[in-house]
């Protein structure tokens, strides 16, 4: 395929998603992990966009980046001691974890080279935001209902155990 | 001292409601007055100072030129800063032969004058009054020594 | 009603005919890119000497009125001394962390500018899940103030931040729920379709008790949310020494002072968009004669004027109310605007079910 600007863009985001991983997992302060984790997440959202699925971008956005960062910020800023340094690791711990990161690249890649995905049925344009509201409302077979009502009770679950830690005694 | 009321969930949110509006109506009024900043150089021709304002000390003149002043040297006295300097020489009256105090000349420092209006209250003749004129601003600290009276020559 | 996207359509054909499809479309996004920027910039001017002049107009005053006729070049003599400002780096700050943070709070604001439709076919985001989108790029910003009060050294700016991100995203959700109100009521979350099903009556008309409490409820969280209003106590001077800003001075003050001022005019233009119809002018389905004057006037005059409008009743708030204490605003939104949202929108789709609506 030529050098389309779909192409262009995809690198970008790409070479900007594996750098700020690289980053987040050997910086040693917390807080710029936690916003390097931030960019990584932000390069998602674009991937997404790309893919003309901008249900699932702006999804992504809300829920992770302001969400889930903001949850991480609040915590490391509540409960950080002295600093915000991690503690250096040992040589052999860091030659273990490489050692584990590059045998699990290894076995990803394996499996994504080796499956022989669907042909992509890609349709230009965007989905319908009915079309997401009807398959995950619905209980017939492809339908997401009981996920959906299984999650809420989860979320139900996390709010009691949070104000059950955070009364008044 | 009146005990505060307590109120329940939807009073309170009704009464709260209402006081919030009282106040915006307040501030919606005083949004559509006319202001009454008065923007100083651009309104010379119109500006009027109050009367009782001290601007600066004026000793006034009748038509023929003659002042109350005596030269008693009462507000002399009375000035906290010596603001006042009083010249005066005795005159003898051509008539009665008796002999008078004359004023020669008033001085008055107008860079050191406090403008707490002693001496005007001090005056038995109220020779002496404040004026409402107040843009002194000079280059020159010795014009500020101001004579205020004039003498018939 | 003139349509913006003949021009639009116009210079596309015009680029695509001299160059390949993905250079023409890089070129249309920078140049959409600069405009973008530059109308930031010109809104936060505008919004900033109207506060200085509506303030002074509720305060018995004059506001600026000596640096060009009737003050109008004050705001380029504060700009100007705001960029030769020094820009002081703090000992044992993270300096990363301290010069990105302005600007993530300025790219969500500028994220959440560009979806808001200024007449027919002039807006730059157009998703079909536009209000989805708007919230998600002001949940951004929240990022940007915990880490500008982190990298700042500074414990009252940290109190500040952590206090204004509590504040941010709890009133997120009142927000999201007054939106959802307007969503339900048309069956579309795309900006551009909300504003065309406004053609026969806006919807603060056509939903009547429900889009009024909802309207009332969404300027409250919006102000909330944008840290304006009675609700500023995390830059409030006397508090907490300007909270999360305070160790920020020149040009990164000046992005959040720009950001802060063009996020009021974000949250009116959404309240203009979704409640009052945006660029649609006003029809009273029925007379013909009257909706056909209405539509001579422009659709861009109609949108800033409606912005406008509620900016001012937004400024109004500010300048009549003191300041609220955390505990007060926490309680306000949780204890009183969430219920009171929540109930609204039960109420809404009682009304759309069963047809109770114009």
């Amino acid at each position: 395929m030529g050098i389309t600007l779909e192409l262009i863009v995809f690198l970008i985001l790409a070479v900007f998603i594996v750098a700020s991983s690289i980053l987040a997992v050997t910086t040693k302060r917390i807080l710029r992990a936690a916003t390097y984790l931030l960019f990584v997440l932000f390069g998602t959202a674009g991937i997404y966009f790309q893919l003309n699925y901008s249900f699932l971008g702006a999804v992504q956005l809300l829920i992770y980046a302001g969400g889930i960062t903001v949850l991480y910020v609040f915590s490391i800023l509540l409960t950080s001691s002295q600093g915000d340094r991690a503690e250096k690791l040992k040589n052999s711990k860091m030659f273990a974890g490489l050692l584990t990161a590059l045998a699990g690249l290894v076995i990803c890649l394996f499996l994504t080279l080796k499956n022989t995905f669907l042909p992509s049925h890609f349709e230009h344009g965007e989905l319908p935001v009915s079309a997401i509201g009807m398959s995950m409302m619905s209980g017939e077979k492809y339908g997401y209902i009981l996920p959906f009502e299984v999650i809420s009770v989860l979320l139900l679950a996390c709010i009691i155990g949070g104000i059950l830690i955070a009364r008044k005694r | 001292m009146s005990e505060a009321k307590e109120y329940g969930y939807f009073s309170g949110l009704f009464h709260g409601i209402k006081t919030l509006l009282t106040g915006m109506r307040v501030t919606f009024k005083e949004f559509f007055t006319k202001k009454v900043t008065e923007e100083y150089p651009e309104n010379r021709a119109v500006l009027k100072m109050f009367d009782r304002f001290r601007g600066t000390l004026v000793m006034p003149h009748d038509e023929e030129g003659n002042n109350k002043c005596i030269a008693c040297g009462l507000c002399q006295m009375a000035c906290p800063n010596g603001t006042i300097r009083i010249e005066s020489e005795m005159v003898e009256d051509p008539e009665t032969g008796k002999k008078k105090r004359r004023l020669v000349r008033y001085h008055y420092d107008l860079g050191s004058c406090m403008f707490c209006q002693l001496c005007v209250n001090a005056c038995p003749h109220d020779a002496i009054r404040f004026s409402t004129e107040f843009e002194h601003a000079v280059f020159e600290r010795e014009k500020l020594q101001e004579i205020l009276n004039i003498t018939k020559e | 009603m003139f349509d913006f996207s003949i021009v639009t359509s116009w210079i596309h054909e015009l680029l695509t005919s001299v160059m390949p499809a993905g250079l023409a479309v890089f070129i249309e996004c920078v140049v959409i890119g600069v405009c973008l920027m530059l109308a930031y910039a010109v809104i936060a001017i505008i919004m900033i000497f109207m506060e200085r002049k509506v303030c002074a107009a509720f305060q018995c005053r004059l506001g600026p009125v000596r640096v060009g006729p009737w003050g109008t070049l004050q705001l380029f003599a504060d700009v100007f001394k705001m960029l030769i400002k020094e820009i002081i780096t703090i000992r044992h700050a993270d300096k990363f962390l301290y010069n990105l943070a302005p600007y993530i709070v300025v790219l969500s604001s500028i994220l959440a500018f560009a979806c808001i439709p200024v007449n027919k076919g002039m807006e730059i985001l157009d998703f079909n899940v536009g209000v989805f989108f708007l919230m998600a790029a002001s949940s951004i910003g929240i990022v940007g103030v915990l880490l500008a009060g982190w990298s700042s050294n500074n414990k009252y700016s940290l109190i500040g931040a952590m206090r204004s991100g509590a504040q941010m995203i709890s009133y997120e959700l009142s927000v999201g729920l007054s939106i959802l109100t307007i969503v339900v009521l048309t069956d579309t979350m795309q900006f551009s379709e909300i504003v065309e099903r406004q053609a026969d009556g806006w919807f603060i008309f056509k939903g009547h008790v429900p889009a009024v409490i909802a309207f009332i409820i969404y300027l409250i969280a919006g102000n909330a949310e944008v840290n304006r209003g009675p609700f500023d106590l995390p830059e409030a001077e006397s508090e907490l020494t300007a909270g999360y800003h305070t160790e920020y001075s020149g040009m990164h003050f000046g992005l959040f002072y720009v950001a802060e001022f063009v996020n009021l005019f974000i949250v009116s233009a959404i309240a203009a968009t979704i409640f009052l119809g945006g660029w649609m002018p006003l029809h009273i389905p029925g007379l013909d004669g009257f909706n056909q004057v209405m539509d001579y006037i422009p659709g861009f005059v109609w949108f800033f004027a409606k912005a406008l409008f509620v900016v001012w009743l937004l400024m109004w708030i500010k300048w009549t109310f003191p300041r609220l204490r955390i505990d007060q605003i926490l309680t306000l939104e949780w204890k009183y605007l969430v219920p009171i949202g929540l109930v609204n929108l039960l109420l809404m789709v009682m009304c759309v079910v069963f047809g109770w609506h114009f």
